[in-house]
């Protein structure tokens, strides 16, 4: 009995519990996942994502001098198996949860992100520039490598040019 | 002001809504009960309430990816809904088919057969997102009343 006014009291000193959300701002969980968003500055093309998509929401095409990748927003089911997979982390979801549209919208809600492909400046191969923060994993500890000039370097030469260099290294 | 105008203007007050599943796994059924049933997301507040007769709605909210053995089912039940009537498509199912997308036992998507008003993708959609799209509906409902609030 005692326990039930307390209750009673508490919810007329706190008002209603209804959200005022179309009037008012509500609450978000910080977990909330929305809106897929894809950093071109990372993505290198490597279709891991659209091999693992559960909907089929994700499309890249690749082509002589670039990649584009593509998430159709209305196929996205949200499960974030593209986050967990992408070896980059170049997919992230946004807690945008606004996803009330009209039907003339249907079709422009999608994420698209293109990355150009540069000459490599040793061959001249048409190659994907590597990131400077993949660079920087890659030869952790190398002091005599001049990272900022092997992202324009494209993978067949860099290998040779780390043949090269790991040559005189070997132990006898 | 003749009983025309003046039925339509009151009726503004109360858009009902009506529930087709369309083959859904229950998710988005779960969240439209949540959005009508539960204090915290009061959808009667904007003057909607669930009614159990076609004939009643105006609002239509469609769940599911519109499965083969259900579609000439539902067709039946949306074409008693009464004009000026919106479709409102819950869910990534009868918008896209989802992950159900191109399955064998799917005819969707649900504009195929159905035109769409308004649509609210998710896996499944969040009540507030619910909110917004009955919010959406309730609009374009006013607008092809002919009456503006």
């Amino acid at each position: 009995m005692a326990s039930y006014l307390k209750i009673l009291l508490r919810n007329l000193i706190q008002g209603p519990s209804t959200d005022p959300f179309p009037a008012g701002p509500t609450f978000e969980p910080d977990s909330i996942r929305g809106k897929i968003r894809i950093d071109p500055e990372l993505c290198m093309g490597c279709g891991i994502c659209v091999h693992n998509c559960v909907s089929n929401a994700l499309h890249l095409e690749r082509r002589e001098d670039g990649h584009t990748l593509t998430c159709w927003d209305n196929l996205c089911c949200r499960c974030a198996t593209c986050v967990m997979f992408c070896p980059m982390k170049a997919i992230t979801l946004l807690p945008d949860w606004h996803t009330a549209h009209y039907q003339d919208d249907k079709y422009a809600r999608i994420e698209q992100k293109s990355v150009t492909y540069e000459p490599c400046s040793v061959c001249g191969k048409k190659m994907r520039p590597v990131p400077a923060a993949l660079l920087k994993k890659l030869y952790a500890g190398k002091t005599d490598v001049d990272a900022e000039r092997l992202t324009h370097v494209c993978p067949d030469c860099r290998q040779l040019e780390d043949s090269k260099r790991n040559i005189g290294q070997l132990p006898a | 002001m003749d009983f025309d105008k003046l039925l339509k203007k009151k009726s503004v007050l109360s858009p009902w809504l009506f529930r087709i599943n369309a083959g859904s796994c229950n998710g988005c059924d779960v969240e439209l009960a949540t959005t009508a049933l539960i204090p915290r997301y009061d959808v009667e507040r904007l003057g909607c309430h669930y009614t159990g007769s076609p004939r009643q709605a105006d609002v239509v909210l469609i769940t599911g990816p519109l499965t083969r053995r259900i579609r000439d089912k539902v067709l039946r039940v949306w074409e008693e809904i009464p004009q000026p009537k919106i479709t409102v498509a819950v869910g990534l199912c009868p918008i896209s088919g989802g992950v159900f997308r191109e399955g064998y036992a799917i005819d969707g998507p649900l504009d195929k057969y159905i035109p769409v008003d308004v649509n609210v993708p998710g896996c499944p959609p969040r009540p507030q997102a619910i909110m917004e799209a009955v919010v959406l509906a309730r609009q374009l409902w006013l607008k092809k009343l002919g009456v503006e609030e």
